[in-house]
């Protein structure tokens, strides 16, 4: 029977390399692409190995004095700016609502939490057009209020289950003892609940800023000055009319996804307790 | 320290009622224990009266202030937890100050009170380690502690004590008695373990179903309970209930088994008379209960069914008419499973109980 | 809590009257109203008016004044294109495909990860990577490895002999959908593999050693005890795939834009298209509410799954 044991184990590991291999290779591939020279990188067959491995393509982006490089350090501040902004205003809409269904029973809490949750269905396309008027009519279309606002609704159903997840976690005799040494109901749950739930409020960060960070499509449909720009949208500039500069688009789209691979390895254990909470029950 | 009266107290979830129309008044000092079975809505009465869920009908009064719609900070008690609910992010010291800081003491007389309950409870070694540092029964300790460190009005403690083990509890049970001795403290206490009630409280309530159905001292609840219910939670082993028949021919009155008849005495045929059928519960504690190997005047036949020897006592489960009747006797007599036994019982420390109300017979 | 049995229950009161039992929660609604307000605005606002302009005709310029009245006749319009069929074949099978073999790579992945072993975590944060980053990302890379001429999967596929001369991938009606499923499936499988890790870990060790115990082999154990606990999980990691996939815009649009010939349009790329390419907002409402519909459903076995025993505290 330990043969067949070891089989399985063995089917195991081939099978981890195989999915390594397929996760590794194109960021791989991304990577050694980006320290290329565009001559370099437009070769067929291709240069497997850069033979002259140059960081231009970085320097070039990162240089404020460079027309590039300013317009690419912009676009990051801009996609960091609307990504917090949407991150602390998620947060602070998020965790009464979470609370709430977390812990009181009222008339029509099940319909309200059905209707968080439905939200999360609904594609960014089809809310771009209706959303856009809204935005005309709110004179937002332009400003990053616009991308803000709509962040953070795209977030919230997300967020409200995600810390309702950890509210449910916390047992309710807290605030019951906290009432009973002389709270209210409002200082049991600023004084004792809060400083308890900062796993929970950490986990939905991330994936409010990682939402945010990452957007596209209303980007794109809500800005019209190139300055305003967030990553996502701004590097398609990079793509000239007749040639892309793939070697620059590989480094932009590498320092693009560096500041959220980063903030996920650091606080991966929150991002995957964050991703399973619910769904799982122990 | 101040007395708390309930009265037609009531608390219902939509059509579901959790308690039902209670009513008792705990003495200033008094230390009474809320007993019965889980769901028996003991703990929705604690909680109605420490103000932390809203009542559906009735007032509660602590000292003689109605304190209906006051808040739990209002009330000024304090509450043990079953599961202690010791804040995890704060230090033991911190644990025990929050209580005054909400109340806005000084800094220093914080410090001082602090310091003094953690001597009392002989925690001090532990004020700067968080909670989950510490052990059950420490944990325990803390808890305390925090309902100490201020001068309630009363304590009301959930099961404060089912969290810890079996010697550890017998030990705290010791201390709360003490406790209670010595701060002549006004206890409401829940518990679902009636020994806990019988050794600690003064009076207790026994509830069930949401409904109180006596509020009485342990001794006069263990002697004279008021129904079935009652005769079967406080005690153990429990009392033997056995189902039976009142025969009624001329001046006397006896109980009927399948092929015997029990004459009784004068005294409980009244009682027995006073039943609205024919249908009567006999009840009876092992400990007045004789168990003979022939059979005498006015003993029952039955067959052992186990014999358990605890050590210094031995229970006997005894089948009598289909039901289980609990003897004990002392440890050196010998007695085999499945051999015919006869039982004698004691006429004037036996219960009668009506078959349809399941209610206590009492000489009218 | 037990329903009592005592007859004196008749004086009992009963909360009763929604309306009641709305004003003595009015406090509570205070938590949820910032979350109510917010969503009411941009979401129940945009419902409305996507339904509501489905049956307009309207100009390019969206100025809702000059619209006129058309009834059921956008519905009419999409029921009876040619496009509308095979849109909706290709949705079908990017839907089910990716949703299929990410659910699939991440299963294999998180039963090989189940076990401890050196570098597992380091492995399991370099399989999520591609979860991280933006589909924006993902599309422009992988862009250039299917590149007709400098696509580094073109030039493998030449170097080991499995064809002449370098594929164009997205430029051929054959291969523009598949590669683009390969795309999905590369972000989304750490995702099912995640949530399957976290649902192995419910398996209750004890239930394995008894079945050890009573004989069965490796396939046994995982088909009789590990696989009852992973339907929950499965479940919900299912729905949550195919409403990703139902809605992924991206990368079908950077990558393709749903050519060459329509080969690898879906709903939504196709509705953005009549909307943003055509200017036809009306006729693109009302492929949008037809969206709803599907979403609806879908959302329906969603909640289902999601809300599997949650039951609020009683307060």
């Amino acid at each position: 029977m330990s043969g067949r044991v070891d089989g399985w184990r063995w089917a195991g590991r081939v099978f981890l390399v195989l999915i390594l291999l397929f996760t590794a290779v194109p960021m791989v591939w991304m990577l050694l692409t980006s320290i290329k020279s565009q001559f370099a990188a437009m070769q067929y067959p291709p240069q497997w190995w850069p033979k002259e491995p140059t960081l231009q393509n970085y320097t070039k982006l990162l240089d404020p004095t460079n027309p590039v490089g300013n317009d690419f350090l912009r676009y990051m501040w801009n996609s960091f700016y609307v990504s917090l902004a949407t991150t602390v205003l998620g947060v602070a809409v998020a965790v009464p609502a979470a609370y709430a269904f977390s812990r009181f029973r009222f008339p029509g809490r099940t319909f309200l939490f059905f209707a968080v949750l439905l939200r999360n269905m609904f594609p960014a396309v089809v809310f771009l057009m209706p959303l856009f008027i809204l935005m005309r009519w709110l004179g937002l279309v332009g400003t990053h209020g616009s991308l803000i606002l709509t962040y953070l609704t795209f977030g919230l159903p997300l967020s409200i289950w995600l810390l309702k997840g950890f509210y449910d976690n916390i047992p309710i005799q807290l605030e019951q003892a906290a009432r009973i040494d002389g709270a209210t109901r409002f200082q049991a749950f600023l004084l004792i609940v809060m400083p308890l739930s900062v796993p929970g409020i950490l986990a939905t960060s991330i994936f409010s800023f990682i939402g945010a960070w990452n957007e596209y499509v209303y980007a794109a449909t809500f800005l019209n000055r190139q300055d305003q720009l967030t990553l996502p949208v701004g590097i398609q500039r990079f793509f000239a009319e007749f040639a892309t500069d793939w070697p620059g688009l590989m480094a932009a789209t590498f320092l693009m996804s560096v500041p959220v691979v980063v903030l996920f390895l650091v606080l991966q254990r929150y991002f995957v307790r964050a991703l399973t909470e619910g769904a799982v029950k122990s | 320290m101040a007395k708390v009266a309930l009265e037609n107290v009531v608390k219902t979830y939509g059509p579901v009622t959790a308690v039902g129309d209670v009513s008792f008044t705990v003495q200033d000092g008094e230390f009474v224990a809320l007993v019965g079975p889980s769901g028996c809505g003991k703990t929705t009465t604690l909680n109605l009266i420490a103000g932390l869920i809203p009542m559906s009908g009735g007032n509660i009064r602590i000292g003689d202030k109605l304190v209906n719609d006051l808040d739990p900070k209002d009330r000024d008690i304090a509450m043990v937890f079953q599961n202690y609910a010791l804040y995890p992010n704060k230090t033991v010291a911190k644990n025990l100050a929050f209580p005054l800081q909400m109340r806005r003491l000084s800094k220093d007389e914080i410090l001082r009170k602090v310091t003094e309950t953690a001597r009392v409870l002989d925690i001090t070694h532990l004020l700067e380690r968080k909670p989950r540092e510490l052990s059950g029964g420490q944990q325990q300790r803390v808890a305390l502690g925090r309902a100490l460190v201020r001068d309630p009005r009363a304590f009301l403690m959930d099961e404060p004590l089912s969290n810890l083990d079996a010697k550890l509890r017998v030990q705290m049970r010791t201390e709360l008695k003490r406790f209670h001795q010595d701060l002549k403290a006004t206890i409401i206490y829940v518990t679902h373990d009636q020994l806990e009630a019988v050794t600690m409280a003064d009076k207790m309530a026994v509830m069930n179903g949401g409904t109180l159905q006596q509020y009485d001292s342990p001794k006069n609840v263990f002697d004279h309970p008021v129904n079935t219910f009652v005769a079967s939670f406080v005690g153990s082993p429990a009392m033997s209930l056995v189902p039976l028949r009142r025969v009624v021919d001329g001046d006397t009155v006896a109980l009927a088994g399948n092929g015997w008849q029990m004459p009784l005495s004068p005294a409980n045929a009244r009682k027995a008379l006073g039943a609205k059928s024919d249908k009567l519960i006999l009840g009876a504690r092992h400990s007045t209960i004789a168990l003979h190997d022939t059979p005498h005047a006015g003993t029952v036949p039955g067959r052992v069914y186990t014999v358990e020897p605890t050590g210094d006592v031995t229970f006997v489960q005894v089948h009598v008419d289909g039901a289980i009747v609990i003897a004990s006797l002392a440890p050196d007599v010998p007695v085999r499973s499945d051999t015919n036994v006869w039982l004698g019982f004691d006429q004037t420390r036996m219960h009668l109980f009506d078959g349809e109300t399941q209610m206590a017979l009492t000489q009218t | 809590m037990a329903v009592t049995s005592d007859p004196a229950s008749g004086s009992l009161r009963r909360d009763d009257g929604l309306l009641r039992r709305i004003v003595a929660h009015r406090a509570d609604y205070a938590y949820v109203l910032p979350a109510l307000v917010v969503m009411m605005v941009v979401i129940a606002y945009p419902i409305w008016f996507t339904i509501d302009m489905s049956f307009y005709k309207t100009p390019a310029s969206l100025q809702l004044r000059d619209r006129t009245f058309v009834g059921w006749k956008n519905y009419e319009t999409i029921l009876t294109a040619p496009a509308f069929w095979s849109v909706t074949l290709n949705t079908v099978i990017w839907t089910l495909a990716s949703t299929f073999f990410a659910f699939l790579l991440g299963l294999g992945a998180a039963l090989s990860l189940h076990r401890e072993f050196a570098g597992r975590a380091v492995l399991r944060a370099i399989l999520l990577i591609p979860y991280v980053i933006s589909a924006v990302a993902a599309s422009y890379l992988w862009k250039w490895l299917y590149h007709s001429d400098f696509g580094v999967i073109g030039a493998l596929s030449v170097q080991w002999g499995f064809t002449d001369k370098p594929i164009n991938f997205l430029d051929n009606i054959h291969t523009a959908l598949p590669s683009l499923i390969v795309v999905n499936i590369w972000r989304e499988f750490s995702f099912a593999m995640i949530m399957l890790m976290a649902g192995l870990q419910t398996v209750p060790e004890q239930l394995l050693r008894a079945a050890q115990v009573d004989g069965a082999n490796a396939w046994q154990r995982f088909w009789h005890v590990t696989a009852p606990h992973l339907k929950g999980v499965s479940m919900v990691t299912v729905l949550l795939l195919m409403v990703a996939n139902f809605n992924s815009f991206i990368v079908p649009y950077l990558m393709t834009g749903g050519g060459p010939a329509g080969a690898s349009d879906i709903w939504i790329t196709h509705i953005y298209q009549i909307a943003f390419g055509r200017q036809n907002w009306g006729l693109a409402s009302a492929y949008s509410v037809i969206l709803f519909i599907v979403m609806m459903c879908l959302g329906y076995f969603y909640v289902q799954a999601l809300t599997r025993g949650d039951k609020g505290r009683p307060e």
